[in-house]
């Protein structure tokens, strides 16, 4: 049937299908703004306004929308112009992987036309229609403020780049004046609140050898923020490639089966079917889906599509049809004959005798122990435990349990496979390791890396899901199969089935204290789960072994760890990559004897924390990339604990009044710490590539392989080559992980990006730069002594200058013609720790045990930060993500093994209107192995939530709670059990 | 993507009605589409025909009359939370309405839907339940108007015939002091699937408790009173003992089930904590405290 409505003010007449969604019918349509993350109406990616009101447009029938008028963000702006509220949200910083933008734009724009003056509360009530798994919403919060203050006319302060003294925007002069607060900009009036219009991001001095930068430590704007906000085309699914076909994957409906037989002839036969494939179609190449560096670490446990299925949601089938439709009702025809066997669910079962065997394939690679189900043990040590928890005065053993948090990227796994035309397969895909799935898809395909071109568009979030060759193999082999373009993208039902999560797992701690609050030996021993396959669970355990046992200093440390398959979807890389895990035992128990002994337990912690010129002792026994001893360079740890301490009012801990509230006897309050404490890269391991090219009028073309996952890499790489080459962020043109035309990168993980990639790209302009001054010195007939760049220029030591155009025009044309430009990589042998300290605070109805946290604050020690306002994004989004796994998030399973939060409501991700204040304080230090002195930032944020809850809990309630998420049931329990 | 179906876009409740009463159990109507979409999706729901009914004027709409007011069963959780009728009338429906999903989700749930859905869960209910609320039902040859209390049966079950649709909800007002609230417990605040929801309403009747009604949501099949908690409140002075016993027999009417919210244990004791405080809440509201 035919439709009319006005779409951006334009009448438009659609031909929809009756049973199609608005959502569908404007992709078609061209809207590519739109974008979906469930298609059930929890995520508000898809909003639109209809005549005005912002709706779901993955539940409207396109029909619905007869005779109405509906806005998308393409309409808000044309090419070079920008709308306010857009505007705002780029100067913010209130862009992450720009994914639920638009949808945030429009949920502002709803709330401004009514409500000129919104309140804090307004803001956060807007923004609670769209889930952001990025930002932790206090960036889009404040825009909405900014931009009601740009409509109303009003000035707001200036935040982004663009000429805008230092001083003014951040205070970032050097002079004293710690960690001030940077003042606000007050709105309001008229009946408003006055909130800040401006990221509540702390920076103390910035304290560097390099006497002054200009494009480094300042919140220059995310160079991919203009075409997010106005909801370009830019993600993997915003094409519509000719002839494209439309793959669907089978899934086990059984923990564990054997398929006895598959019949796809009648799904083979469906009108608009191309192409069914079972396990009887691909090579059988055994492999390991976590993207991680050749040789992929063992098991190699998984093939293409097998004979066997091993958890509710495990491949079984297929197929590539004309449209999604077709596809879905092909699949119903496949008939699956199931032998069913016993499944284990429980990692402490599943090493028993006669529990079933998950992997009895014979062609398996590098299983230790199949039959029991042991995909890994993993022993260190150092010093002698024993010895030492002997002569200790007190030992404490407690264990710790945390769950399988899923990751929840907006935007699904997505890719499309088409040949191109010289017959090489390209593969367009959501993913963090585009040279990884190259790799990795070769053999598993039969064509050579040499035929295989990936790209990474932008990406709608990963946090480790997309660390992961997960899809792209099925794609291929479908695109093979066919010889048209393919696009597969999972449901939101096969994110929680059938992609990753965290590896749940039991972590036991034992550790020796003096009485005088030494800590001595701590012994760790840790039961992981891997679910069916063990990709990333090696380097996942060993993770939670060396961040469990790198904080406090001890003479004597134990690691013992048993990785277990179960019938359950596979764990693999999330944000933190074990850390969590560890860091919720370990700072568990520190709370617990700092409590038993009655020590502070903030004192206890800065007693016992490593501080600079320590080594690490426990890292030349565990590492990815080979032990090597790690030293402590730079540490902001103390000054971490100050600030938190002092923006979350540690000293109302102590006062027992604080604890009550008059008003609401059924409320107790209480205020919970951890130290947080992580690594920068994998050092001996980890690389990056990167080529900068000078062109004519002075610019640059930056190339680099790392992956821009929304966290800012590119942004980040930027600034760091347009202070070396001494020119603005936007005379940077960044280009960003496609196999064919960037350098070699591992990808976005391991917080490496800034201290590895960005390492390179300052090798690179540091060769450039090099290449500048010969070419002036040539020019001006000097020598590059004292030679500098600045402001677009290169000046001499006496004082002459010019411009970089001239040399650039001089060295493309004039005389000794040769292209500027160099290509360099870095690599880290040394892996400089990012510290941390967060504070919570919470709520805990004593009736209903149910747990409420209304603030959060981090201070992170990231070295420089090369941009403040991704930096502190980083850390306000990350905090949030961990405080889902701290009191709600969780993957649930029946006794069967059937997945039941298959939903995001289900699952219970926090909306905006529910997340607490969080704040992000920045304590520089300058880290001399990292490029301008940064260290990582990305997945500490991830370590401290989940233990600075759970004690702050006790703190209020005197119930211990062991077992992530604290859902209200568990303190319910805890709080009759003291009674 | 939805299984294929017909759309039909009525201009009326005549034509509604006329199409709904093919008597095809196949034809169902669609308001805000929030459950029903989100069940074809799924597969859970594959009716052959949707008849469009948002915006049917007769459907739309608050209504004042003498003695009640009619909310339209097409009126969207959106309305009801901006409505100065419903707030004087109802605030426990307004205080349901706020913690009702998100704006983007109000903007299209209905209530009709909210009510024909009859989710154990479903956030009207227990509100509506205790203010006395009726359905006005319509079909084609035939209407009535029913206790609400009498149209859940069930999980997912009412009586409503496959040729009828809810054409409104009546709320009756009353002119005696009273006040209600609604409490909903959910492991996030606007969890579509509450661990429990309890409702109450009180009228001040000779400085005692006159008429009081209270409802329970997500704790048992279907939304329902408790009415041996009602009793015994009904005339009495309000102690914190004998609310404590009126909240222990609303524990004891629920019925819970053990899920991924919560034990079966926990979500009864929730019902007593939830009723002792809004019963509690009502009371020093009401000044009807006597303790
Ligand atoms: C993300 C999300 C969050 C949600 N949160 C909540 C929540 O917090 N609380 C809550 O209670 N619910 C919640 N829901 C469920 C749903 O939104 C509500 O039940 C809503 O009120 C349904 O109204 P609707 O108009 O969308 O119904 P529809 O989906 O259009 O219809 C639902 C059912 O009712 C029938 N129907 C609709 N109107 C009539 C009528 N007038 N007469 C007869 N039958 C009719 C339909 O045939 C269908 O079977 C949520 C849903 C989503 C997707
Ligand atoms: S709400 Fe529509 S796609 Fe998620
Ligand atoms: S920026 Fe919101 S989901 Fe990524």
């Amino acid at each position: 049937m035919n439709i009319r409505f006005k779409l951006n003010g334009k009448e438009t007449e659609l031909q929809v299908k009756q049973d199609e969604s608005l959502l569908e019918a404007l992709r078609q349509a061209g809207a590519y703004s739109v974008k979906h993350g469930c298609e059930t109406g929890e995520c508000g990616a898809c909003s639109v306004l209809l005549d005005g009101k912002l709706v779901p447009t993955c539940i409207l029938l396109a029909p619905q929308a007869d005779g109405h008028e509906i806005e998308t963000v393409e309409g808000l702006s044309e090419v070079n112009t920008i709308h306010p509220i857009q505007k705002a949200f780029t100067e913010n910083g209130a862009i992450q992987c720009g994914y639920c933008t638009p949808a945030m734009i429009l949920a502002t724009k709803a709330l401004l036309n009514k409500e000129k003056y919104p309140t804090l509360e307004d803001a956060r009530e807007a923004l609670s229609s769209t889930i952001c798994r990025c930002t932790g919403y206090v960036k889009p919060v404040e825009a909405i403020l900014r931009a009601a203050a740009m409509l109303r006319g009003e000035e707001v302060a200036p935040i982004g780049g663009g000429g805008i003294p230092l001083e003014l925007a951040f205070g970032l002069t050097g002079e004293s004046d710690l960690g001030r607060d940077i003042p606000d900009v007050k709105s309001g009036g008229g009946g408003g609140t006055s909130v800040s219009v401006r990221p509540t991001v702390k920076v103390a001095p910035w304290v560097s050898p390099e006497a002054h930068t200009d494009v480094v430590g300042r919140p220059e704007i995310k160079v991919d923020a203009v075409k997010l906000v106005k909801g370009k085309p830019a993600f993997t699914d915003d094409i519509n490639l000719p002839g494209m076909l439309y793959a669907a994957m089978l899934t086990s409906p059984h923990a564990h089966a054997r398929i006895r037989n598959i019949d796809v002839s009648k799904a083979r036969a469906f009108p608009g079917v191309h192409a069914v494939l079972t396990y009887k179609d691909v090579p059988r190449v055994m492999y390991a889906s976590g993207g991680q560096s050749w040789p992929n670490p063992k098991p190699w446990d998984q093939v293409s599509l097998d004979s066997k299925v091993r958890y509710v949601g495990d491949r079984v089938a297929v197929l590539a049809a004309e449209t999604p439709e077709i596809a879905r009702e092909a699949l119903k025809l496949i008939e699956v004959d199931y032998e069913v066997l016993p499944a284990v669910l429980d990692p402490r079962e599943a090493g028993k005798p006669g529990a079933p065997v998950i992997h009895d394939e014979p062609d398996a690679i590098g299983i230790p122990d199949a039959q029991r189900n042991l995909v890994n043990t993993i022993d260190a040590a150092v010093g002698d435990v024993e010895k030492t928890l002997a002569e200790c005065d007190y030992v404490f053993e407690r264990t710790y349990y945390t769950p399988k948090q899923q990751q929840v990227h907006i935007e699904p796994h997505v890719c499309i496979t088409y040949w191109d035309e010289d017959e090489r397969l390209v593969v367009r895909t959501s993913t963090q390791v585009p040279f990884h799935v190259r790799r990795m898809l070769s053999p598993l395909i039969g064509l050579p890396v040499k035929r295989i071109r990936v790209i990474k568009p932008r990406i709608g979030g990963g946090f480790g899901g997309k660390q992961e060759m997960l899809i792209e193999d099925l794609a291929a082999h479908l695109t093979l199969a066919t010889n048209r373009p393919v696009r597969f993208e999972y449901t939101r039902e096969q994110e929680f089935t059938s992609a990753r999560s965290r590896h749940p797992m039991y972590i036991t701690f034992k550790a020796g204290v003096m009485k005088d609050g030494v800590l001595r030996a701590l012994d760790m021993k840790v039961i992981s789960d891997t679910g069916a396959f063990g990709q990333h669970s090696m380097t996942v355990a060993s993770v939670s072994g060396l961040r469990g046992l790198s904080t406090y200093r001890c003479e004597a440390l134990r690691f013992h760890a048993e990785i277990y398959y179960t019938n359950k979807t596979p764990a693999g890389a999330f944000r933190g990559y074990g850390a969590p895990q560890g860091m919720f035992g370990l700072e568990s128990i520190v709370d617990e004897i700092a409590h038993e002994l009655g020590f502070d337990p903030l004192e206890f912690r800065r007693k016992n924390a490593v501080r600079v010129g320590d080594p690490i002792p426990i890292s030349t026994a565990l590492g990815e990339g080979g032990a090597i001893e790690q030293v402590v360079l730079s540490c902001g740890l103390e000054e971490c604990f100050d600030k938190a301490a002092a923006a979350i009012q540690w000293e109302r801990r102590y006062d027992p009044k604080w604890h009550v509230d008059p008003e609401r006897p059924h409320i107790r309050r209480g205020l919970g710490v951890a130290t947080c404490m992580h690594g920068t890269a994998i050092p001996g391991l980890d690389m990056g590539g990167a080529s900068v090219k000078m062109n004519d009028d002075g610019s640059f073309n930056v190339l680099v392989g790392a992956t821009d996952l929304g966290t800012g890499s590119d942004t980040v790489i930027a600034q760091i080559v347009a202070e070396t080459l001494g020119c603005a962020l936007e005379d940077v043109i960044i280009y960003s992980s496609d196999t064919d035309m960037t350098p070699f990168d591992v990808g976005a993980y391991a917080s490496s990006t800034t201290f590895i990639s960005g390492g390179s790209a300052k090798k690179a302009a540091e060769e450039v730069r090099r290449q500048i001054m010969e070419r002036a010195a040539l020019m001006l007939k000097t020598t590059t002594e004292g030679m500098y760049l600045r402001n677009r220029h290169v000046y001499t030591a006496d004082g002459r200058a010019v411009s970089l155009q001239d040399v650039a025009l001089h060295s493309l044309h004039t005389e000794d013609q040769r292209q500027i430009m160099a290509t360099a990589s870095h690599m880290s042998n040394y892996a400089p720790p990012p510290f941390g300290a967060q504070f919570v605070e919470v709520e805990v109805d004593m009736e209903t045990g149910m747990v409420r946290v209304p603030r959060m604050v981090m201070a992170v020690d990231c070295g420089t930060a090369i941009n403040p306002v991704t930096a502190s994004g980083q850390i306000e989004g990350g905090q949030l993500q961990a405080l889902g796994m701290a009191i709600s998030e969780s993957v649930m399973y029946d006794q069967q093994g059937k997945v039941l939060t298959t939903r995001i409501g289900e699952y219970r991700i926090f909306e905006a209107d529910e997340a607490p204040d969080i704040m992000a304080i920045l304590v520089p230090t300058y880290e001399p192995s990292g490029p301008y002195g940064a260290k990582a930032v990305a997945e500490i944020p991830m370590d401290g939530v989940g233990p600075a809850v759970a004690n702050a809990v006790f703190d209020a309630t005197g119930v211990r709670v062991r077992e992530l998420p604290i859902l209200p049931e568990k303190v319910w329990k805890g709080l009759k059990e003291l009674k | 993507m939805l299984p294929e179906f017909d759309l039909v876009m009525p201009e009326n409740l005549q034509q509604a009605l006329e199409n709904l009463g093919q008597r095809n159990p196949g034809v169902v109507p669609v308001a805000g589409g929030t459950n029903l979409t989100v069940d074809m999706r799924s597969r859970r729901h594959t009716p052959a025909t949707l008849v469009n009914i948002e915006h049917i004027q007769e459907l739309t709409g608050i209504l004042q009359e003498d003695d009640r007011i009619e909310i339209g069963s097409c009126v969207t959780i959106a309305e009801i939370l901006k409505s100065p009728i419903i707030a004087a009338v109802a605030p426990a429906l307004i205080e349901a309405a706020r913690g009702f999903a998100n704006p983007l989700i109000r903007n299209r749930a209905t209530i009709g839907g909210n009510l024909a859905d009859a989710s154990p869960a479903a956030d009207t209910a227990p509100s509506l339940l205790v203010h006395n609320a009726q359905v006005e039902l319509w079909s084609k040859k035939n209407r009535r108007i029913l206790p609400l209390d009498e149209f859940f049966v069930g999980v997912r079950k009412t009586v409503l015939q496959p040729d009828e649709i809810i054409k409104s909800v009546h709320v009756p007002k009353t002119n005696r002091p009273s006040a209600s609230s609604f409490y909903k417990l959910g492991l996030r605040k606007a969890d579509a699937i509450s661990v429990a929801s309890v409702a109450v309403y009180l009228e001040k009747k000779n400085g005692a408790c006159g008429q009081v009604r209270i409802a329970m949501g997500s704790v048992a099949p279907k939304p329902l009173r408790a009415y041996a908690a009602e009793e015994l409140l009904t005339g009495k002075h309000l102690s914190l003992k004998l609310i404590e016993e009126a909240a222990k027999l609303a524990a004891e009417a629920s019925s819970p089930i053990s899920d991924i919210r919560g034990s079966a244990e926990y979500r009864r004791r929730m019902v007593f904590v939830l009723t002792r405080r809004l019963l509690t809440h009502l009371a020093e509201m009401m000044e009807l405290k006597d303790w």
